[in-house]
């Protein structure tokens, strides 16, 4: 039993971090916008269910007062009408990811606007700034998301046991990811992706060559930002509470970004691969910490463990293997791999 | 003054300082339709630039660039390419991560560039087509066994090949070279400027040089610079005879021949 939750918990997180870090591979790997935002896009995805969604459900039920102690009562009021109706709970979970991807879009689109003429490193502190603002602005106000009370959030499978519940976002938070990637690889994949990669090398060229880098980089965080909000609205909802500091920069920004650089920048296997083992080793180490710390007699708090093993990790990925585990590899389009083969330098 | 008629480029007065230096004083020039056009000069005459502030990646500070009649002065750098015009570096700027044949494919517009497009198909035959045109180019300048190469591991020579490469994929109506054949072999110079003046039928070319031995025959029109203005200007012969020129540029080479 034990075990099975450990692997349920591990495939739910490879999950959400799929989706993000393939979002950030975008912007980042692909893209070279270091978007140390990234937590911020996460937490879009989270207003979005918090906020957006509780509000239609306090209009809809008539529910006035503030936002705080209404999200209780819909809570209580939802479930026992999801309950009854499944086909309300599954169109209340597909309103909620598709408003978390709007809402995401926009966040992103708008806040690197006045940041995409910087240059990387300024555009990086930046990024990273006004995620922060938004963080605390979330964490303070109460009529956001419910400030530091957090806020409830319904079940929207409350037609579904309790016990099955894991097993459930499990599946979902794969099937997004799995949605995630075929999307991602399928715009990455062409010359759309070619481009991405060749702003990331030179914007000189780029701009030469008769492209638009600030539209480019608007488009591509919006992009990016929408998809990391999906992951935010799942995990909001299978946590059935929202809260500002689940989404703090540490787990949404940087380990994100550990992953990608982990599997390898510009390309998608590289990112399943720095997940997989990244979330893979990180839940085993937090379920296990104590028996670890026992077992090698550590002289401080197993709770320092994780940060100190992934700073370690970051710093010897970088040192020994800045490529990650797999190298990118050159964008080769169905009709360029033809006329390569009729030219027959391409078997 | 006597200058070419048929002007597809031209400036007016184009002037640019760099805090109190004149590093181009009203000058002068003009682009005739389907010539090849050379500027030389000394380093720091002023050169470079002038192809920085024709193609806008130096904002001017008076005088104004004319292409094709309209005023283009300071537009932004994609809207000069829109216009038909396009540039070489003279330090090559590869895309160094990416292949040759990324490189080159970069070169041109293709609808699937578009996040939009790029879920569909409408693309495909847009890329096959430039994909094709790549490939041909490669063969020309006689880098096409490079095609799968990273670009950080082509040498210099390469590396210049491939700018030209990049330039001619664009479909401009003037490409702007800044040395294009420096640090190239000299039986591939010549091939390279054979390939220039061939394609003068549908483009026009304006061209910095040093190796004068190489490039002079196959330019229509020379104008030389120094201390940020034009000297002098004319046909070969007439730069070959001209007294100042050989003072302050062509040394005592051109003088004795």
């Amino acid at each position: 039993m034990a075990q099975e939750y450990l692997i349920l918990n591990i495939l739910l997180w490879i999950g959400f971090y799929l989706i993000v870090a393939l979002s950030l591979n975008i912007e980042y790997g692909f893209g070279g916008i270091p978007n140390f935002g990234r937590a911020l896009a996460v937490l879009m995805g989270a207003v979005a269910v918090g906020s957006l969604t509780n509000r239609i459900l306090m209009l809809y039920f008539g529910i006035g007062g503030q936002i705080v102690e209404a999200s209780g009562s819909i809570k209580t009021i939802t479930n026992d009408l999801v309950a009854q109706n499944p086909a309300a709970g599954i169109s209340l979970f597909i309103i909620s990811i598709v408003v978390a991807a709007i809402l995401g879009s926009l966040t992103g689109a708008l806040f690197i606007l006045p940041s995409a003429k910087l240059s990387e490193d300024y555009l990086a502190i930046t990024l990273l700034s006004i995620s922060e603002v938004v963080f605390m602005t979330t964490y303070y106000h109460p009529d956001i998301i419910g400030g530091y009370y957090g806020i409830s959030v319904p079940n929207f499978f409350a037609f579904i046991p309790g016990e099955q519940r894991l097993l459930l976002f499990a599946v979902l938070s794969l099937f997004f990811a799995f949605l995630t990637y075929l999307f991602v690889n399928r715009i990455l994949t062409s010359p759309y992706g070619r481009l991405l990669k060749a702003m990331r090398e030179d914007e000189t060229v780029v701009k030469t060559y008769g492209k638009d880098v600030m539209k480019i980089r608007i488009k591509t965080v919006a992009i990016g930002s929408g998809i990391a909000a999906v992951a935010g609205a799942l995990y909001s909802m299978y946590a059935v509470n929202v809260i500002a500091t689940n989404f703090s920069r540490v787990e949404w920004t940087f380990y994100p970004f550990l992953m990608i650089l982990l599997g390898g920048l510009g390309n998608s296997r590289g990112v399943v691969a720095g997940v997989c083992a990244f979330v893979t080793a990180r839940i085993t180490l937090t379920t296990y910490k104590f028996e670890i710390a026992q077992a090698f007699n550590l002289p401080f708090d197993p709770v320092w463990l994780e940060y100190i093993l992934f700073g370690l990790l970051m710093l010897l990925i970088l040192v020994y293997r800045p490529e990650g585990i797999f190298k990118e590899k050159p964008i080769y389009t169905k009709p360029v791999k033809k006329v390569l083969k009729k030219e027959g330098v391409l078997k | 003054m006597k200058s070419p008629g048929n002007k597809i480029l031209y400036t007016k007065n184009l002037s640019k300082f760099f805090e109190g230096l004149k590093a181009l004083d009203r000058v002068n020039i003009a682009v005739e339709k389907n010539k090849v056009i050379l500027i030389i000069g000394p380093n720091g005459s002023g050169k470079t630039t002038l192809i920085n502030v024709i193609s806008s990646f130096y904002e001017a500070d008076g005088g104004q660039v004319f292409f094709e009649g309209e005023d283009i002065t300071n537009l932004p750098p994609h809207e000069i390419y829109r216009r038909g015009i396009i540039r070489t570096f003279q330090i090559p700027h590869p895309l160094r991560k990416l292949s040759v044949m990324e490189n080159m494919l970069i070169a041109n517009d293709n609808p699937g560039e578009s996040f939009i497009g790029s879920i569909g198909h409408s693309w495909m035959e847009r890329e096959e087509e430039l994909a094709e045109k790549a490939f041909n180019f490669l063969k020309f300048l006689k880098i096409d066994h490079l095609w799968d190469t990273q670009a950080y591991k082509l040498s210099g020579g390469q590396l210049k090949l491939l700018e030209i490469g990049r330039a001619l994929m664009a479909d401009a109506k003037l490409i702007i070279m800044d040395e294009p054949i420096a640090g190239v072999n000299p039986v591939l110079a010549h091939d390279i400027l054979k390939r220039v003046t061939e394609l003068k039928e549908e483009i026009s070319f304006f061209i910095v040089e040093h190796r004068l031995d190489i490039v002079l025959k196959y330019v229509d029109y020379v104008y030389v610079m120094a201390n940020g203005r034009i000297i002098a200007q004319g046909s070969e012969k007439d730069i070959l005879s001209d007294k100042e020129v050989i003072e302050v540029y062509l040394g005592d080479t051109y003088a004795e021949a």
